[in-house]
């Protein structure tokens, strides 16, 4: 009943200012259209608000970008169903079924779909959100420490190491160049300066923004243009047909596989919606009794991995507020805007500032319902942009993405690094390795590593001291198991099904 | 030899030299933190070693089965069609990546010579932005002379040509020739068509982030590029 009083406390604080709504809509609209545009995300719009948040009031800054990540989440679907072009790396999963649908004449259905399982995910984690947030938080903060997280880690990379890759080694080499791009810049524990030959932009790492969009965007531009020289390139179909709510019902199973899954990823520090869209998209295959038809345009692969990446939204705010650690990289720019008013998240933002809480909680749960009207209207238009010839789409896209990478930290060199990483990304691409795999390694690695010595100097370098504890031991058990069995099959596996 | 082509043979090559000289270069940082044992070293040798592993696994795996695909159901779902793409297009030769790497040499030339010409003939201020903009004029025509001869060499080139001269020349003077560029690139061939599509780009463009957002974007540091785009933000804003 608290939190119904509370709810509702947050949502006359909200309605009640007309400023705050106008910064809700602007929000709501803003992440999916910068979701939605090819070469942009809602990273770039975070990223371009993120100095002018110091003028609007804390629960405003903070209610803008959680806004604008939930809609965005969802905006980044229409990219990457549209132009296999992943808004986000959430998004990823996504185009793995949504494009197959978009060159077979089936976009609107596929986008369709992803904002009804959008809506749908991000309000029920929302809900459970404000209804758990207490127990959980309790939970996790004396559950996860560094081991658990590291043992998350570790799992999470495992699973997510077949996704993408023609084979189970390029998926791993794939990961690998992912964390050793992590390594560039100074060591978390020692502060000692690595991989940065001598060139003082390398001091602080490679920013994933540029690299995102270079890996994505730009090697998409490139494959689209090879495709165009051999005369293979197709332009999409277009077409409005939405899923109808037998076929909805009809995917119940996935849809609720997916919350569960979905908000266990996205509470779990670090991990957040793109381990969540992999592993909802995961289970859809392996519970699937017709997995050979995933990957080629299967409706269930769009559901599973959009309901799954928008049911960790709502969850990714209990470890940013409750401990003060982010899940992803908008949840890192929050704790941004946090400091910018020279506040810190964490447990005393639960006990001092509980209206922030519950506006940022109210806001959370419109923007999900607003995606499902907001969607609906703005997908009519948004698919018409299918309409547009891609070579006037492509220097519109590498365009925008020129502006999204030098928009974050204003430095050309930034620019310079997404259009190699696209380079990189396109040969990578036509040899069979996952851009996916590698961005998953990039954002996870910092964390792995930091996590993985906080780990042992806490069981004193004695790694069975890791197995001492139940969540650590069993995570990495499971990872372990995952591995084993995927380097088995590589090895004693007679024949591999290369036709479905 | 099983299964294996050179080409299988040159990706584990490239992988384990790769491996190497990451290896070698961690001794700079091989470094003790008092706090931690295993130092600052030892996280990127391990991905160094699953690496090579890896590499060594991949070369095992196309000696089994060549260019298949494992038996892994996601795997085969994410085939976007690239690699058929290249093979189709035949864009995969020792000659197209030869005629590849040397194009995408030009941005890096660009990057370094005008200021090794600067270096040694004693040059600054205003004489550096002259050898700078005489050392582009001449990159960009080699670019143009083998662009229609590779054009995917030229598509991958042009993007990060682009960027290295972004500091340089600023946004506002090379964005009409770059969208101009990505057209051709992209087979359009109709002149008044591409320049009213530049047009609308850049108008809608600066117009969302010059006027509306006022994101500053990169104005150049050389006259009389610097003034052209300090003079379209003052319009706009």
């Amino acid at each position: 009943m608290d939190a119904f009083n509370n709810f509702l406390t947050g949502t006359v604080t909200l309605f009640s200012d007309p400023l705050g709504i106008l910064i809700f809509f602007g929000g709501v609209v803003g992440g999916m259209l910068f979701g939605a545009i090819p070469g942009v995300s809602m990273l770039t719009l975070a990223a371009i608000l993120l100095p002018f948040t110091a003028h609007l009031s804390p629960e405003h800054g903070i209610m803008l970008f959680s806004v604008i990540y939930c809609t965005g989440v969802y905006g980044g679907a229409i990219t990457a169903i549209l132009f296999n072009i992943p808004g986000a790396p959430e998004n990823a999963p996504t185009a793995f079924d949504g494009y197959p649908m978009t060159q077979k004449g089936q976009a609107g259905k596929a986008v369709g779909a992803a904002v009804m399982c959008s809506a749908l995910g991000g309000t029920v984690s929302c809900i459970i959100m404000m209804l758990a947030t207490a127990p959980i938080a309790d939970w996790a903060i004396s559950a996860f420490g560094p081991p658990e997280i590291f043992a998350l880690v570790f799992f999470g990379l495992a699973v997510a190491s077949s996704v993408g890759a023609k084979t189970f080694w390029k998926g791993w080499l794939s990961i690998l160049i992912g964390l050793m791009v992590a390594v560039v810049g100074l060591d978390p524990v020692g502060g000692i300066e690595r991989y940065d030959f001598e060139m003082p932009y390398l001091l602080a790492g490679i920013h994933f923004i540029p690299t995102i969009l270079g890996f994505f965007a730009v090697s998409e531009i490139f494959v689209q243009l090879e495709k165009k020289a051999k005369g293979s390139y197709k332009a999409p179909k277009l077409s409005v047909d939405f899923p109808s709510l037998s076929e909805l019902i009809a995917h119940k199973w996935a849809v609720f596989r997916s919350i569960v899954i979905g908000f266990f990823c996205g509470i779990l520090p670090g991990i957040g919606a793109t381990l969540a869209a992999f592993m909802g998209y995961n289970e859809a295959v392996r519970w699937s009794k017709t997995p050979e038809e995933f990957g080629k345009g299967k409706l269930e692969g769009v559901i599973s991995s959009e309901t799954a990446n928008n049911a960790a939204c709502g969850a990714a705010m209990i470890p940013l507020l409750a401990l003060g650690l982010p899940g992803g990289a908008l949840t890192a720019m929050m704790v941004g805007v946090f400091q910018m008013h020279d506040m810190e998240p964490g447990p005393l933002v639960f006990l001092n500032s509980a209206d922030l809480v519950w506006v940022v909680f109210a806001a959370m749960f419109y923007a999900n319902v607003s995606i499902l009207f907001v969607g609906f209207l703005e997908t009519k238009t948004i698919i018409n942009l299918l309409r547009i010839p891609f070579q006037f789409l492509a220097p519109m896209i590498l365009l925008l993405a020129t502006v999204g990478a030098y928009a974050v930290r204003g430095l050309t060199i930034d620019v310079v690094v997404m259009f190699l990483a696209g380079v990189i990304g396109f040969f990578l691409r036509r040899s069979g390795y996952s851009v996916a795999g590698i961005v998953l390694g990039l954002i996870l690695g910092k964390i792995g590593e930091q996590t993985f010595a906080q780990a042992m100097q806490m069981v004193h370098f004695e790694w069975t001291g890791l197995f001492s504890r139940p969540i650590t031991a069993g995570l990495l058990l499971i990872g372990f198991a995952t591995l084993i069995g995927s380097v088995y099959g590589e090895f004693f596996k007679k024949k591999p099904t290369t036709d479905g | 030899m099983g299964n294996l082509r050179p080409g299988h043979l040159i990706e584990a090559a490239l992988w384990l030299i790769l491996c190497l000289f990451l290896f070698i270069y961690s001794f700079e940082f091989n470094q003790d933190i008092e706090i931690y044992k295993f130092g600052a070293s030892a996280w990127p040798r391990a991905i160094i070693l699953l690496m090579a592993i890896a590499a060594l696994g991949q070369l095992y795996h196309h000696w089994k089965r060549g260019d298949e695909a494992s038996s892994e159901i996601i795997s085969k779902a994410t085939d976007d069609g690239s690699e058929d793409a290249a093979h189709e297009a035949h864009h995969d030769g020792l000659k197209w990546y030869a005629s590849t790497f040397g194009l995408l040499v030009i941005p890096f030339a660009y990057m370094r010579i005008p200021d090794w010409i600067a270096a040694i003939i004693s040059v600054e201020g205003a004489g550096v932005h002259l050898i700078r903009i005489i050392v582009a004029a001449i990159l960009v025509g080699i670019f143009i002379y083998y662009m229609r001869r590779n054009m995917i060499g030229a598509m991958l080139t042009l993007p990060v040509f682009f960027a290295a001269m972004l500091e340089d020349f600023g946004f506002y003077s090379l964005a009409p020739f770059f969208i101009i560029g990505v057209m051709f690139l992209f087979g359009e061939r109709r002149p008044k068509f591409m320049a009213s599509i530049m047009m609308l780009i850049l108008g809608l463009l600066l117009l969302l982030f010059v006027k509306i957002l006022y994101v500053g974007l990169p104005v150049g540091n050389m006259h009389p590029f610097y003034d052209i785009g300090s003079w379209i933000v003052t319009v706009l804003q």
